[in-house]
């Protein structure tokens, strides 16, 4: 049995940790590519949003370097994302490959359904190997998302651009190698540190641009055209709530015991959305109205098509609280001069709209 | 007298007797917006984001239709009618949609519907919708039970007589006696089947009178509602397992029964940008590839569709299974 996965953002790398602990056969698919994408459109539907093209070129590459067990996210909620699954394993089957589909129905099942499939998956390793293998990747995946937050900080004052994206790289090279907790420690206290010292504007007061949408999109450099070091560039800083390791935190952890992070944001969104319709589009309007005060400005991501999104961004316009939104549809078509033109009149028109409030 | 709009768009096609009979029986007028019209739809398509589905701005057009000709427009979220099985978002996020991009609409009657959280929580919702027009919970109970009964009425109505939903609503309202679909039944050249959600099918306008063309061109038309539940429930277990959707089975069910049996040829019929027909009509799509039984043509909805382009497709379609038809014909004698 070869286990293979889709990619989203840099979670490919805990996963890695994981398998490589109960000694699993997996082939991690190459990170996406216009290959990818291509293969993706080919295959699908036409009406399919953008995250169901490319996990399934993931998974196409993934059964061609001879992976005969794919993983996937799926399960009953209410986005169409439950259903793809059923639909990536019968088009792999119609291309020649014998492939079993297993679907990772993380909402409903929470942290002991998704503990039951490793198990399966490992051959039925003894509990406490699938604990300590579990762990371990959760801090790898902390370890990242750590370092995430600061590269955030930095890219938008540092006075070389680029410099926090390369060291960032290099940081995700060194986790993804590091294997045993004090390595691990050791890389990210060393990376922070390093970022930190990276030579900055420490005069420059950045623009504070917050990014909601859909899950996936926001977390897949590739779906997005890399959105947030392109702001970086123009010297925005970029807050996101979206975290893998967050919504692990909370979803796996939390919210079985009553816990749920989400509530703030439900509740800001209340008085213009009254239930959840779905995938994120209840916490898109929270985040706006939560965070007007905060932000200069907010992006909002979603893929062409997503029902959910586009119920938000109709709700967007008429919250009380105003701050200016631009939403970024994500699909094949996406083009990046498109993308950087429009994030260029975003940013000069949240520049012309702090100069106001300053002289005020 | 408190007047009620319902928009003529939706879920109106599925629950209309339903509603109607709830509301007067609580002593209230039902006003229902016109048949969509060009202008309607545009209206509605410019209050909302480019990428929203036409069945959702024709639908806004509709309560537009209606502002200032009632006092409370109804709008239901129904989230799931049956165990664990899920409605599409924008139905779900209905009510908060037009209150948002419609702020001078009437007040909008809005009702939970969400059968996973228990028949306690559904009465309490449904009394609560009650509660702008009675204060005796009895009253409402009573209204619910007679609304029941309607609407069991309708769907038993709609799968014995073969008759389509707006002949139906025409008969329970009295303002049409509509013939049973049998005239043109003995010189039909062929069945087809037209599949979809009812908005859609219905619809005269945005489907530029469809299954009146079929008609005309002297086939029968068969369509979901014409289907037992039985029938359709059988037809999503053999296909897919279990249903996905909440209305898995006008697409989904449908299309499956009729690819395997009594039709001649299936349309399915979807909209540009809806989620969940995405999804479902590729499943039938698939299946009529793998039967290689039945032909199957999809028909894409926009707002922009231009009537010379429907009608052409439609005609070759028809061509080729007359011509299908013909040459079986022949092979048999």
């Amino acid at each position: 049995m070869r286990i293979g996965i889709p990619h989203m953002g840099n979670l490919y790398i805990p996963v890695k940790a994981l398998f490589e602990r109960l000694n699993i056969d997996y082939v991690i698919p190459p990170v996406n590519s216009q290959r990818t994408l291509s293969l993706g459109v080919k295959h699908s539907p036409e009406g399919l949003c953008i995250p169901f093209k490319l996990t399934l070129g993931n998974l196409i590459e993934a059964a061609e370097l001879g992976a005969d067990t794919l993983l996937m996210a799926g399960g009953y909620g209410i986005c169409r994302l439950g259903y793809y699954a059923k639909i990536q394993e019968q088009i792999i089957r119609d291309l020649g490959y014998n492939c079993e589909m297993v679907q990772l129905g993380v909402s409903e099942q929470k942290l002991f359904g998704l503990l039951k499939v490793i198990k399966r998956l490992s051959n039925y390793a003894p509990w406490s190997r699938i604990i300590s293998a579990f762990r371990f990747g959760l801090a790898k995946l902390n370890a990242l998302d750590k370092i995430e937050r600061v590269v955030q900080k930095v890219r938008p004052i540092e006075r070389i651009k680029g410099k926090a994206n390369w060291l960032f790289a290099k940081a995700i090279k060194a986790i993804d190698k590091a294997d045993d907790y004090a390595t691990l420690k050791r890389v990210q206290t060393d990376y922070i540190d390093q970022l930190n010292q990276v030579t900055k504007d420490n005069q420059a007061q950045p623009l504070i641009v917050g990014i909601t949408g859909e899950f996936y999109v926001v977390l897949e450099p590739f779906s997005n055209l890399d959105v947030e070091s392109e702001l970086g560039k123009l010297g925005v800083e970029v807050r996101r709530m979206t975290f893998i390791s967050e919504w692990t935190k909370f979803s796996l952890f939390l919210n079985p015991l009553g816990m749920n992070e989400k509530d703030r944001i439900h509740k800001a969104a209340l008085p213009y959305l009254k239930r959840d319709i779905g995938g994120d589009g209840w916490e898109s309007v929270g985040e706006k109205v939560l965070h007007a005060k905060e932000y200069d400005g907010l992006v909002h991501l979603a893929p062409f098509t997503c029902m959910p999104e586009i119920t938000a961004q109709n709700i967007m316009p008429s919250t009380k609280e105003n701050i200016p939104v631009l939403t970024i549809l994500c699909d094949e078509q996406i083009a990046k001069a498109g993308v950087l033109t429009r994030l260029e009149a975003f940013v000069d028109l949240l520049e012309c709209r702090r100069r106001k409030c300053n002289n005020k | 007298m408190i007047r009620i709009g319902i928009p003529r768009a939706l879920l109106y096609y599925q629950y209309y007797p339903m509603w109607k009979t709830f509301f007067e029986e609580l002593g209230a007028e039902v006003v229902v917006s016109p048949p969509t019209t060009q202008v309607m739809l545009a209206s509605g398509s410019s209050r909302v984001v480019a990428d929203t589905c036409l069945p959702v701005k024709v639908f806004l057009g509709h309560i537009l239709a209606l502002v200032g000709k009632c006092d409370y427009i109804f709008v239901p979220a129904i989230r799931s009618v049956e165990s664990k099985v899920y409605n599409c978002s924008k139905f779900l996020g209905l009510p908060d949609l037009t209150r948002a991009v419609i702020p001078e609409s009437p007040p909008i009657l809005d009702i939970d519907i969400d059968i996973n959280k228990g028949k306690r929580n559904l009465y309490q919702a449904i009394y609560q919708l009650g509660r702008h027009l009675t204060w005796y919970p009895l009253r409402v109970r009573r209204a619910s039970q007679a609304a029941w009964q309607a609407h069991l009425n309708y769907h038993q109505l709609m799968s014995s007589r073969n008759l389509t939903p707006p002949q139906v609503i025409e008969r329970i309202s009295g303002t049409a006696e509509a013939e049973a679909n049998s005239s043109y039944l003995i010189s039909a050249q062929a069945t087809i089947a037209v599949i979809g959600h009812p908005y859609l099918l219905y619809d005269e306008h945005v489907n530029h009178r469809l299954i009146h063309r079929l008609e005309q061109a002297h086939n029968r038309v068969l369509t979901p509602e014409m289907l037992s539940t039985e029938e359709l429930q059988s037809a999503i277990a053999r296909l897919v397992g279990r249903a996905y959707w909440t209305y898995e089975e006008e697409v989904v069910g449908a299309g499956a029964h009729y690819l395997q049996s009594g039709a001649d040829g299936v349309i399915g019929i979807i909209a540009f940008g809806c989620g969940p027909d995405s999804v479902m009509m590729d499943v039938v799509r698939q299946q009529a590839s793998r039967l290689k039984a039945t032909p199957f043509m999809s028909l894409t909805l926009e707002e922009h569709t231009a009537e010379a382009g429907i009608v052409t497709r439609l005609e070759a379609f028809l061509d080729m299974i007359h011509r299908r038809k013909r040459s079986q014909v022949k092979t048999c004698v």
